[in-house]
């Protein structure tokens, strides 16, 4: 990116910062760290007395990343890190999906659709963690980030944060142990629907798909009176109850979908404790989207609903292949390379930062 | 008659009270009894002291509360561990013997509080997640988890009860100014302690520095180390006192690995007794990966010297 380009974003960013609200909860107990066109983190150790403070450095200085530490710490600008004095630290959710240049509406159903799974059948269902201590964020990018702040869960150590996270995202699971082996195949005993855990999950998984889609486990239960003998069977552990002899075998497919598949669990970002994560409602350095605090994901569209720089016309340069999209409520023709072209700044701030486009 | 609750869980904060509050002084006994409590530790075995008296019992608080003092005079995590080790073993056989009541307390103490959570006995989660033993039974996505809770059984509960009072065991604070009586006894411990016991490493991630770690999972990954990283990682396994054969097993992960090449060559840095490399060396071989501020990879966690300020650069 040329220097005037580098300018002109910093200078937009800047102008953002001043109407933005941004809060940071216990912020004076955060280490931040920055980021620029070269590294989302190229300085950290830094810290803010208060929100004003913070978005006064956002206005003046403008770094292209911001990002604040899941840790809360005594002393958040010492180093090395074992001078903080650690006191505990939020617990963290990254899912995305690997996308291409935009989020298809598969990619953002799909993502969107885990964040959820997440929120209500992991934290709160099986975690017991309230509404009130969750914090859904758009990432500003491929998908959220979830910021639980339940003090119950504040002092976990990494192996702790780890157990959490593999039952999250289903590491070593392996549903067909919950059928006790025996000589036959016919596996009479299984896993019932009122069990805590994985096991009734499953449970629960089968009868909607029973009702829902039965041909996706066997085409035979179509037929009422044996999907209702299997889901009969299932609210006491009786798998036995169907003549469907393989049904251990045919649910394999409802099993995989069982755990949270967008979580982000090789970065180690749930497990480190000292982990820098993106400072909610500040814009994300790839795309000029707002990191944005949802209330809700329905009806989130992230092309329209986290746009920081309206419809302004810029003229840009495509520098490569540009497909349609839906941005702003309104649809994107497709750019060829090198084809020039007035776009709404949101959109065109989007393409330069992905560098997929340059200022004309 | 036996021993109190102080006695039998001397790690809680009850019996640090009642330490504090007697007028018990570390006398010859009480050391000699610390020191065979640690030697007990070392060669695996659970102290099991009797009771004949009364004063018993306070003498035999008093051996563990001279026995912590004088590893953490000694600041040797060797002994240290294994001691958490025996202790933590002790604890639970004690405890799978105890009251529900004592059981209770001592599970308040270590913040291991189960309860009944429909109809089940439960512990929350945060709590099973962080004392846990790391052993497959134990994987949370294997359990009965619910609403901040996961099923547990009384036998389980005891079990992360131990792991909690290792856990507490292994971590100390350094011991300023100890007494003459813990610095004399401590040199006695030494020499009771078999030599090749405390030489005795294992290779745990975070025994050694970040730079090392990188080399030993190179290696352990079949990696091509360099000429540099090769001879770095030689020189401090040997300093470290890791024997020679084990040093060898690990180069032969090397992909172009030849057995009488490396003895020879292993055999040659030992007959001239290679130093190791500073920090500032290991930068510019590219080696550094962390800002450890130790000067040399053997300062790692004080293991040779603690670190001064303004000696050396980082690792």
């Amino acid at each position: 990116m040329e220097e005037r380009e580098r300018q002109f974003v910093l200078k937009r960013f800047s102008e953002h910062y001043r109407k933005a609200d941004i809060r940071v909860p216990s912020v004076e107990q955060r280490e931040f760290g920055i980021g620029g066109f070269d590294r989302k983190i190229e300085a950290r150790h830094m810290e803010f007395g208060s929100d004003a403070a913070l978005q006064n450095y956002l206005i003046r200085d403008t770094p292209l990343y911001i990002s604040h530490s899941v840790a809360y710490y005594k002393f958040p600008k010492a180093t090395p890190m074992e001078n903080k004095g650690w006191m505990g630290g939020d617990l963290i959710f990254d899912l995305d999906v690997h996308a291409g240049l935009f989020l298809s509406r598969e990619e953002q159903e799909k993502v969107r659709a885990d964040a959820l799974k997440l929120a209500d059948d992991f934290l709160a269902s099986d975690f017991g963690i309230k509404k009130q201590y969750m914090r859904m964020v758009f990432s500003g990018n491929r998908g959220y980030h979830i910021h639980v702040r339940d003090p119950a869960y504040r002092m976990l150590g990494g192996d702790a944060r780890r157990e959490i996270s593999d039952y999250i995202s289903g590491k070593g699971l392996n549903y067909r142990s919950f059928f006790p082996l025996s000589e036959n195949k016919w596996r009479p005993e299984g896993p019932k629907e009122s069990d805590w855990g994985y096991r009734g999950k499953l449970c629960r998984a089968v009868i909607k798909a029973i009702n829902e889609d039965p041909s996706r486990i066997h085409r035979r239960l179509k037929k009422m009176e044996e999907a209702g003998l299997l889901k009969r069977g299932i609210k006491d552990g009786n798998w036995g109850s169907t003549s469907i002899k393989d049904i251990v075998d045919r649910i394999e497919p409802v099993a995989k979908d069982l755990p949270v598949q967008c979580i982000d669990v090789d970065t180690g970002v749930t497990i480190d404790t000292k982990r820098l994560i993106r400072v909610p409602n500040t814009l994300h350095g790839s795309t000029g989207l707002v990191a944005k605090e949802l209330r809700s994901l329905d009806d989130f569209e992230p092309y329209r609903d986290a746009t920081a720089f309206g419809a302004e016309p810029v003229k840009i340069v495509a520098l490569q292949e540009i497909p349609s999209q839906e941005f702003l409520n309104s649809t994107m023709e497709k750019m060829e390379k090198g084809e020039g072209r007035e776009a709404p700044l949101s959109y065109a701030m989007y393409l330069v930062l992905k560098g997929a486009a340059r200022l004309s | 008659m036996e021993f109190s609750f102080s006695s039998k869980y001397p790690f809680t904060s009850e019996a640090k009270q009642k330490v504090e509050g007697s007028s018990l002084e570390l006398n010859d006994e009480i050391m000699e009894r610390a020191v065979q409590r640690v030697v007990a530790a070392l060669q695996g075995k659970v102290w099991k002291p009797v009771y004949l008296h009364p004063s018993d019992d306070l003498i035999d608080l008093g051996s563990y509360a001279a026995a912590r003092m004088m590893l953490a005079h000694l600041r040797n995590r060797f002994l240290t561990n294994k001691f958490a080790v025996a202790e933590a073993k002790r604890a639970y056989k004690l405890m799978c013997e105890d009251s529900e009541e004592n059981l209770g307390k001592l599970g308040r103490e270590l913040g291991i509080t189960p309860q009944e959570f429909e109809g089940k006995l439960a512990l929350p989660v945060y709590q099973y997640a962080s004392f846990s033993p790391r052993s497959v039974d134990y994987r949370l996505i294997f359990r009965n988890v619910k609403g901040g809770f996961v099923e547990v059984t009384r036998h389980e509960v005891i079990r992360l009860m131990e792991e909690a009072v290792k856990g507490r065991m292994e971590s100390y604070k350094p011991l300023q100014n100890p007494p003459q009586i813990i610095r004399d006894y401590s040199k006695k411990l030494m020499v009771l302690v078999p030599k090749e016991a405390v030489l005795k490493m294992s290779f745990r991630e975070g025994d050694n520095p970040p730079c090392i770690e990188k080399l030993l999972e190179g290696a352990k990954e079949h990696q091509n180390l360099n000429h540099q990283a090769r001879l770095v990682l030689a020189i401090y396994l040997l300093a470290r006192n890791v024997p020679v054969e084990k040093v060898q097993a690990i180069f032969s992960n090397l992909p172009d690995y030849e057995e009488k090449k490396t003895k020879y060559q292993l055999d040659h840095m030992i007959r001239r007794g290679y130093s190791m490399a500073s920090c500032a060396t290991l930068l510019s071989y590219g080696l550094c990966v962390a800002d450890c501020r130790i000067g040399t990879p053997l300062r790692w966690k004080g293991k040779v010297e603690p670190w001064k300020k303004g000696n050396g650069s980082s690792s």
